[in-house]
């Protein structure tokens, strides 16, 4: 059995470096352009960082210099001081309520689209893939006004329902067609086997629909980290504010000290980036792939 | 979900009587499951003709039906009619006394194996086999106990804590029957389960099916487009054709007596050979030959035939013999099929034959006939052929109906 498994594998692979000799090998340009684009991505992160290990003096005598020598102090004060850790907080808390939010609200409603047959449902997917081009800097003005109206100023839900709302059409973008593709006769055998519309649902889809739903999750819980313009609007005491806020807050407060401004930037994108990076392959992994049967 | 459960006690009560045993023994089963259709059809919202038309099917307790046809004949809708898949659109549908034309298909007492498996990719084996069980609430010792038995009689016990996707094509299929006997429902339905397996898994896995329905003696509705597993494993066979049943019977039956036209040419491998002649004074004229037709056969025709008999006879109902005998016709042969225990000679049907309209599995103008495999003729060669009497099917040349020998 192994033998028969692993002999044609072994073959596609000698195949491939055989014919794909001349395709596979990249030349030395191709490697200078790849590092110099990677070079243009990382170089602003990698001075936003370094330059939280240096003194103002250093960053005003060399702008471009590395740290001489290396100063953690800039650090450990942002990390010491509780307004940084209020601020992780509550972006915390609004990433992953939104997060919440969008995966429960998102499968339910993409379940729906994808598998029930109704008048209306593609209208309904039009609707939400609609969504996708209205911008949010469009609507905040009516958006502050109803979130004002109905209490949510100032407060962390304020800034979580409409942040659902404007997920919702990515999310049902992405995991219809995920949930179509779990085949039909799954349903029945699950129907005859005694599982209802809830039971198949609760059962079958949200087991197999997990990947689809890492992958919204993680863009919702990204965006919601880096929203800026909705929190700027909604909150207006820096206890509430998430961390793009605090980090303006604090880049105007300390304007003169760059150093420890960039020491807090580092430490605000941080997170966000680690995430982003640990789920990378699953992200993409959920957008491509199917369910299998 | 409590009613599922209500009713999933009852059935288990009924099958655990037997102490001991798990499965269902041949004869321990107390209730009648017989399927009946009474007049059912079913017409898709659209369409004018109807998929299924006024079926009318009676299915004995612990009997192996087999439902066959050309693809778009109806029969996967049928199945899927009494799985309750499909509405009914007329007419009823039973299982043993109950009406069950409007019941869910959890409430029908029935476990259906799919072409694809449909088995469920994030669980287990075990988990598949079980899932059904789970559902009705059954204690987890005894769900644990009915699918080892199952996985035993299928020969899976050391995959049953493997995923589908681990599985061989052959060993999906098991567990997707494991998964219906685990359940031992009143009704097996079986979607063409076979066709996702290579050719010589599936003759073995064909064998294994009826065998296994045989022990468990649990009635069975199997659907089908290849004729060899309908006359394989059926202990009757129901030809389906453009949503109207042609004839019902058991395999022997089907083979021996085709009740029309379209069951002779369906039926049998290689088909039957299948021609339309005139009949003049008592006899059919096939080219030089001629082929004695009954007075009652005659009597039977009717103005629509237009005084003409469509002549079955199959490959394996000729003789080559010489071409002095009066009902010898000759065939020129095109190519011949050696199989080793038979050989098949395609040829064309040679002589006067004007008005003839000959065909069989190998298209029109061919004829089709079996021959000893230690004496093959040429390519090219001309042999003469005669039908060994009795065995020519006579059929209205209009009608398409057999008519009486």
């Amino acid at each position: 059995m192994t033998a028969v498994a692993t002999s044609p594998s072994r073959a596609t692979a000698r195949r491939s470096t055989d014919n794909g000799g001349a395709l596979a090998k990249a030349g030395p340009m191709t490697y200078v352009v790849a590092y110099l684009l990677v070079g243009l991505c990382l170089a602003p992160i990698a001075y936003i960082i370094i330059g939280g290990f240096r003194t103002n003096a250093q960053i005003t005598e060399s702008p471009s210099g590395l740290p001489a020598p290396w100063v953690v102090s800039n650090y450990v004060d942002v990390l010491t001081s509780s307004i940084f850790w209020q601020q992780v907080g509550n972006s915390l808390v609004a990433g992953i309520a939104t997060t919440l939010g969008v995966v429960v609200l998102g499968v339910m409603v993409s379940y729906v689209i994808a598998r029930y047959r109704f008048r209306g449902s593609n209208a309904m997917y039009s609707l939400f893939a609609a969504g996708l081009m209205f911008p949010m800097t469009v609507a905040i003005t009516p958006l502050y006004i109803l979130v004002r109206d109905l209490g949510l100023a100032n407060s962390l839900g304020g800034i979580i329902l409409p942040q659902i709302a404007f997920a919702l059409p990515t999310t049902v973008i992405i995991l219809v067609p995920f949930l179509r593709a779990i085949p039909k006769e799954l349903e029945e055998a699950a129907a005859i086997d005694g599982a209802g519309r809830l039971g198949f649902f609760f059962r079958m889809v949200v087991p197999l629909s997990v990947p689809g739903v890492v992958t919204v999750g993680i863009l919702a819980f990204v965006a919601s980290w880096n929203s800026y313009m909705l929190p700027l609007f909604i909150l207006n005491h820096e206890s509430m504010y998430t961390l793009p806020l605090g980090v303006q807050a604090f880049a105007s407060q300390y304007s003169v000290d760059t150093a420890r401004v960039l020491a807090f930037t580092s430490l605000s994108m941080i997170p966000a980036l680690i995430f982003f990076s640990l789920f990378e392959r699953r992200i993409v992994g959920g957008l491509t792939g199917a369910v299998k049967g | 979900m409590s009613e599922t459960t209500h009713n999933r006690i009852n059935a288990d009560t009924l099958h655990d009587g037997s102490s001991g045993t798990y499965l269902p023994v041949k004869g321990t089963v107390t209730t009648m499951a017989t399927v009946t259709y009474d007049k059912a059809s079913r017409i898709y919202p659209g369409t004018e003709r109807p998929a299924v038309d006024q079926l009318d099917l009676h299915i004995e307790d612990g009997e192996f039906l087999v439902l066959v046809g050309p693809s778009g004949c109806g029969k996967s809708t049928s199945l899927r009619m009494l799985a309750g898949l499909e509405d009914v659109n007329g007419g009823r549908i039973l299982i043993g006394d109950k009406d069950v034309t409007h019941i869910q298909p959890k409430d029908r007492d029935i476990a259906m194996v799919f072409q694809n498996y449909a088995l469920y990719p994030h669980m287990t084996v075990a988990d598949n086999m079980g899932f059904a069980l789970k559902i009705a609430g059954t204690p987890k010792a005894d769900i644990r106990a009915r699918v080892e038995e199952a996985a035993k009689i299928l020969d899976l016990t050391e995959y049953l804590d493997r995923k589908p996707k681990a599985l061989s094509g052959g060993q999906r299929q098991r567990v997707a029957m494991g998964r219906a006997i685990v359940r031992q429902p009143q009704v097996f339905l079986m979607d063409e389960p076979l066709s996702n397996l290579d050719a010589k898994l599936r003759v073995q896995t064909r064998t294994q099916i009826a065998s296994l329905q045989r022990r468990l003696g649990v009635t069975t509705v199997y659907v089908t487009h290849d004729q060899t597993e309908a006359l394989t494993m059926g202990d009757r066979i129901a030809v389906l054709k453009d949503g109207l049943l042609q004839q019902v019977g058991t395999p022997r039956d089907m083979y021996d007596t085709p009740a029309n036209v379209f069951v002779a040419g369906f039926i049998g491998s290689p088909a039957m050979n299948l021609g339309t002649f005139k009949v003049n004074g008592g006899f059919a004229e096939v080219g030089p030959a001629r082929i004695p037709v009954s007075r009652a056969a005659i009597a039977a025709l009717g103005a629509e035939d237009n005084g003409k008999i469509t002549l079955g006879f199959r490959p394996e109902s000729l003789d080559v013999v010489s071409q002095a005998e009066a009902s010898a016709f000759p065939v020129e042969v095109n190519i011949v099929e050696e199989l080793g225990s038979d050989a098949f000679v395609y040829g064309t049907l040679k002589g006067s034959l004007a008005d003839a309209d000959v065909h069989s599995g190998a298209g029109d103008n061919q004829v089709i006939v079996r021959i000893d495999p230690r004496n093959v003729p040429a390519k090219g060669e001309r042999i003469f052929v005669a039908i060994r009497p009795g065995e020519e099917h006579l059929f209205g040349a209009g009608s398409g109906l057999r008519l009486p020998a």
